[in-house]
């Protein structure tokens, strides 16, 4: 028996040998070995078998003999080709990816200004066409004059860091406070005119692609006071708007100021996350739409003596939608460009935030027309191109943090806020907004950087980490409620700082300039008073409805 | 009036003033940068004057004035409550607690901006006559 016991134990122990050998020998291999580098031989055997420059002049038809070892620069033609070498290129490849990207990106989103005008000239009468493009195309000059002269330095002079672009050094200096015990960032200081240390190849990227959102701002609030705003008055205030209102809030936002920072010195998430803009770009907007649309007042004939409103009919809805294809196509340099590249980083998730834009503004337009038309009868035509861009604009800034069915559920709620707002706009506080903006953009923009709080699904990972805190955005439904409050106190500060400011600077403007066009002017039309040419001179104006003629007689008295 | 000549010289001067400000920021540290912002500012001050003159040649403008001090009443509680949501994230530690504020501050922001100052725009608007 004892014999057995011995025999069971030492085979037992063989055999726990036999498995501890047998697990080395199958650990072994798994242990990371010292990658070999390759040696100068094999570069040199690479460069050797590189196709020469009497085979490139047969041609490539096939493409597989162009863009080779012999493409890479030496840096020392004696050594030939080294791993350095094959490094840097690596390196300047990268680089030149997320530049291309970002500003094919920056080149699209320009071109939604052509959309902006379309819709909101589409949706003036005709009597104000000129006036309204020319508003929508002038802003583009105002802005980017403010931005380069001091906006772009207060947004960005402090935002070095982005290892996308090259590492942004020369934006090295923000202007911080202490409060609270934490310090936070209040303003850039670097970038002036491009001048200096700012004259920079990633500098000069990352100023297009910020300069050209920023004029989206911009454009949003001639749409809410087209037809009355002076054109005097509407230059000022949108280079005010470029230079300083824009860019304050940016900063806060994505120029290292203390919105962002609101995850590492308070643990609130990951700060105040808004991907692409619906707070920064979207909401300043629409904002500042609402508070200089209070300020230069309702159309004449607007509004009855009662309360009850009037419909004024837009020009030229074929105008509308076209234009609302245009930003639908141009949104698409919007969302996916914010990544500020395509190579590392997890920017390979530029696919997602495309695809994300893109249901969303199908669920808003889907959320509008079907409102629409089960409640109010018909399927609405320039509602339903709000709901597009209502859907657009709330997936702005979650678009780079949230799943595609995600995306469809926050465009479809967008596309219902938006009949909401407009209607309550209008009817409740007496708002007079022609093409819907403060809807489209205030409103839905809100929601939208309330829903990266709620939906962010915690699957992008943007180098390790966004706003400089490790880990995903993770929004209350999938488990962060923090990141919620750092949603609100962002929706907060839009509300509370960018509209108080935006209404105060144009109350000042009201008292030194006046916002506001005669009553003359606004019955003739603004083209040939403020422009000195019709849009369209050679169409037939038919007469005001009588409402107008009216309420004219009234404003006059 | 509309567009006029006036207006025309007059944005030139604000856009001057403005540039010759930003040259005087961005240079403020060397020997010119002080002169230039204050020569900016004076240029900019000039423009407004300006813009004040010849704004009473526009004519009658379908706008009656509002209610003044709604007007600043409206705007203060926009800008008290991201005050409430501010100071809210220092007093308060837990996210509950954060969050109640941040919406407390919200609901009087939109007090202000969308019962307030809507109110006081609509008292004597020209609608009403």
């Amino acid at each position: 028996m004892k014999l057995m016991q011995r025999c069971c134990f030492l085979i037992l122990g063989l055999g726990l040998l036999v498995g501890v050998a047998a697990y080395g020998q199958a650990a072994a291999p798994a242990a990371p070995a010292a990658a070999a580098p390759p040696s100068a031989v094999e570069l040199k055997d690479t460069t050797a078998k590189a196709p020469s420059t009497a085979d490139l002049a047969k041609g490539d038809p096939a493409g597989t003999s162009t863009g080779t070892v012999s493409d890479v620069p030496v840096s020392d033609s004696k050594t030939g080709l080294t791993l350095g070498d094959v490094a840097s290129q690596v390196g300047q490849n990268k680089i030149g990816i997320n530049f291309t990207w970002t500003l094919v990106c920056g080149f699209l989103v320009m071109f939604m200004q052509a959309g902006f005008a379309m819709v909101e000239a589409g949706l003036c009468r005709v009597k104000n066409a000129n006036h309204t493009y020319m508003m929508n195309f002038f802003v583009y000059g105002c802005g980017l004059l403010a931005y380069w002269m001091i906006g772009f330095a207060i947004q960005m002079g402090g935002a070095a860091g982005n290892s996308n672009l090259g590492g942004l050094q020369p934006l090295n200096t923000e202007h911080p406070i202490s409060l609270f015990g934490k310090t936070w960032g209040i303003f850039g200081q670097n970038g002036m005119f491009l001048a200096g240390h700012t004259y920079d190849v990633g500098v000069m990227v990352i100023f297009l692609f910020q300069m050209v959102f920023m004029d989206t701002a911009l454009t949003i609030v001639t749409g809410a006071c087209a037809e009355r705003w002076k054109f005097l008055t509407f230059s000022v205030s949108s280079v005010l708007m470029g230079a300083f209102t824009y860019p304050i809030f940016a900063n806060w936002a994505w120029g290292a100021g203390w919105l962002s920072q609101l995850g590492s010195n308070l643990g609130l998430g990951h700060g105040y996350c808004d991907f692409a803009g619906s707070g920064v770009v979207h909401s300043v907007g629409g904002l500042t739409a609402l508070a200089v649309a209070l300020i230069v007042g309702p159309r004449i004939g607007k509004f009855n003596r009662d309360g009850s409103s009037n419909p004024i009919i837009g020009h030229d809805i074929s105008a509308v939608l076209i234009g609302c294809f245009i930003l639908a196509f141009g949104w698409f340099g919007f969302n996916p460009g914010s990544t500020l590249g395509a190579s590392a980083n997890g920017n390979l998730r530029i696919g997602s935030v495309a695809v994300d834009t893109m249901l969303a503004g199908c669920t808003g337009t889907f959320g509008a027309l079907l409102y629409m038309w089960a409640l109010k009868g018909k399927p609405d035509t320039s509602m339903s191109g709000n709901g597009l861009l209502a859907g657009l604009v709330a997936i702005t800034a979650p678009s780079g943090f949230v799943s595609p069915i995600n995306s469809c559920i926050i465009g479809l709620i967008a596309g219902v806020v938006v009949c909401w707002s407009v209607s309550f706009i209008e009817n409740v506080l007496k708002v007079d907004d022609p093409v819907g903006a403060i809807s489209v953009h205030g409103a839905c923009g809100l929601w939208g950087v309330l829903s990266v709080g709620l939906f962010a699904d915690g699957t992008s990972n943007y180098g390790g980490g966004w706003n400089g805190v490790n880990g995903s955005v993770t929004g209350l439904f999938y488990g962060d409620a923090s990141q919620l409050v750092a949603q609100l106190v962002g929706i907060s500060t839009l509300l509370g700082f960018v509209f108080t400011f935006s209404f105060v600077l144009n109350l000042g403007l009201e008292f030194f300039v006046g916002h506001r066009v005669s009553a003359e002017t606004e019955m003739a039309g603004l083209d040939i008073p403020e422009m000195g040419q019709l849009g369209y001179p050679e169409f037939v104006f038919h007469p005001e409805p009588e409402v107008m003629t009216h309420a004219h007689a009234m404003a006059v008295a | 009036m509309a567009a006029t000549t006036g207006q025309g010289r007059g944005f030139t001067t604000f856009l001057i003033g403005l540039l010759i400000t930003c040259v005087g920021i961005a240079y403020y540290s060397t020997g010119m940068g002080k002169p230039l912002l204050a020569l900016g500012l004076v240029i900019f001050a000039v423009s407004l004057f300006g813009f004040l003159k010849i704004k009473p040649l526009e004519g009658k403008t379908p706008m009656k004035p509002g209610a003044g001090a709604m007007k600043l009443i409206g705007a203060f509680l926009a800008a008290l409550g991201w005050v409430i949501t501010l100071y809210g994230m220092h007093v308060v530690d837990g996210t509950t607690g954060r969050l109640i504020l941040a919406l407390v501050g919200i609901a009087v922001s939109l007090t202000g901006m969308l019962y307030v100052l809507p109110a006081a725009f609509n008292k004597n608007a020209i609608w009403k006559a």
